[in-house]
């Protein structure tokens, strides 16, 4: 019976929905992280009598077929770009991006990598390094007399000298920014990779057109809405617990079939 | 005699047909722009049995058709710039690789070079069947009730929503995706809304859905139940005929 594999079908996307609920409801203090969402499609249709073919020799014809579907599947597991909300924490190494960007990283392997997450340090050699210690590109070096350090909407970084009054510009943060964000591909710990169908980043200032501005002293909050999340959770388990329902339906009227006396 | 046999399972099979149906639909709860279906049954008239007090009507059941509620789903809104829901009557077309095919599911997104893709990566058509392209340069894509798409002040393109005549000639392909099957050609449809930051959602109810599984399953429990007293019936005839006195 085709109703049992398709309850089946129905219930491994609700599962996997879950996980995704789950994963969001976990990275809701993560800063810079992006919602997930799972998306269904429909699997294909079986047709058993089409629609338009003819139904007699007078030429008339079935008005609509019949097609009994196969279930559901689950078509992609989708990032929400929204923008998260900026929290402030008065850390000078604290960016957030408001609108659109990432920050460039070199992965130890040399690759590079892409971020939103700005809760950026200093490393023993004074450069600007992610939590991970992985180096921001371009490379910026604060210098270790350095008593403050005032980085620009545009990513100018300047940085005010013990015994000196004027501060002066040791480099210019960029970020790149990607034809479709939906694409990249996240690694963990907040990173993310270009892939083909991200399209290749095209890297500039903050505040140049289609980049968004950095805001010291700032973090943005992951975009996830507790309550959305929430009611989303209790919608796949009610859903899964109906396509159980479907299989326990199907598996009675086998036993119904079964019971026909011989 | 054996005509209830088989009525019986001609109707036992029409609900086996109807409960994979309902399947899909409860399976397709969570999926979006999913239209609910369900089957039209008719009865087929058979040549008349010869019974001991004349002809007497036999008919079978059979499935006549899949009835497709085109009515509006829930808009559920996501807040992402390129999650488009229909309100009213109305497809979005993309081009398939064999030819044109219509959706309600409205999540679309760019591809590397721009272009406005489906979720299964076919392009997106306009008012007039062309590709749309979006430059992302050029800051937030807003999109108006119409389908016409702007970025800034410049007008980039509208988002085509078609309708038919008939909905009946749609034929369902899987991936959310529908097929026309007739050579009707659609028309813009000028009455429906789109809402941009929105998606929508099945229009599956699933109290309906529960209740008709019910139903089915009890029907096919009554019908097999019919098929066994009429075994029953024959049974006892075989074994009072047969005796020899």
């Amino acid at each position: 019976m085709q109703a049992l594999r398709t309850a089946a079908t129905g219930m491994a996307a609700q599962q996997m929905n879950v996980e995704v609920i789950s994963n969001n409801i976990a990275n809701m203090n993560t800063i810079a992280f992006k919602r997930q969402r799972a998306e269904f499609q429909d699997l294909l249709y079986q047709t058993f009598e089409a629609a338009g073919s003819q139904s007699s020799d007078q030429g008339t014809i079935v008005p609509t077929g019949v097609q009994v579907g196969g279930g559901v599947k689950a078509g992609a597991v989708y990032r929400v770009s929204t923008q998260g909300s900026l929290t402030r924490t008065d850390n000078q190494y604290d960016l957030a991006i408001d609108g659109r960007g990432y920050f460039q990283v070199l992965m130890p392997s040399g690759e590079t990598a892409y971020t939103r997450a700005g809760n950026l340090a200093v490393s023993d050699q004074g450069q600007l390094v992610t939590q991970d210690g992985y180096t921001v590109q371009p490379a910026i070096t604060i210098p270790g007399d350095a008593v403050s350090v005032s980085i620009s909407k545009s990513g100018q970084v300047e940085v005010t000298q013990a015994g000196q009054t004027n501060p002066s510009v040791v480099g210019v943060l960029e970020l790149a920014t990607f034809v479709n964000e939906g694409g990249l591909n996240a690694i963990g710990g907040n990173l993310l990779k270009e892939t083909a169908a991200s399209g290749s980043p095209t890297s500039g200032t903050p505040g140049s057109v289609g980049i968004g501005t950095l805001v010291q002293g700032y973090t943005e909050a992951s975009n996830v809405d507790a309550v959305a999340e929430i009611t989303a959770l209790i919608v796949a388990q009610r859903a899964y617990e109906m396509n159980s329902k479907v299989i326990s339906t199907a598996d009675s009227m086998l036993a119904t079939a079964n019971q026909v006396k011989s | 005699m054996d005509n209830a046999l088989y009525v019986g399972l001609s109707r036992q099979l029409v609900l086996r047909r109807e409960m994979d149906i309902i399947a899909n639909n409860i399976a397709n709860l969570d999926t979006n722009g999913f239209k609910v279906e369900s089957l039209k049954q008719k009865t087929d008239p058979a040549s008349p049995a010869r019974t001991f007090g004349g002809p007497k009507p036999v008919k079978f059941v059979s499935a006549d058709g899949v009835n497709r509620d085109f009515s509006q789903g829930v808009l559920v809104k996501t807040g992402a710039t390129l999650d488009l829901a229909i309100e009213g009557q109305g497809f979005f077309q993309v081009q398939g690789t064999n030819g044109a095919r219509f959706t309600r599911d409205g999540r679309f997104t760019t591809d590397p070079t721009g272009k406005l893709v489906s979720q299964g990566g076919l392009p997106v058509l306009d008012d007039s069947g062309g590709e749309i392209i979006i430059d992302t340069e050029k800051g937030q894509v807003s999109i108006g009730q119409d389908g016409s798409m702007s970025q800034g002040n410049e007008r980039i393109g509208k988002v085509g929503m078609f309708t038919f005549a008939n909905a009946g000639v749609l034929e369902k392909a899987g991936d959310n995706l529908y097929r026309n099957t007739s050579n009707l050609t659609p028309e813009k449809a000028e009455a429906a809304n789109l809402r941009q930051g929105h998606l929508e959602s099945s229009n599956v109810k699933p109290i309906i859905e529960i209740s008709r599984m019910v139903e089915v399953s009890r029907a096919y429990e009554t019908t097999s139940k019919m098929i066994d007293s009429g075994a029953d019936l024959s049974r006892r005839a075989i074994e009072r005929l047969g005796r020899v006195q």
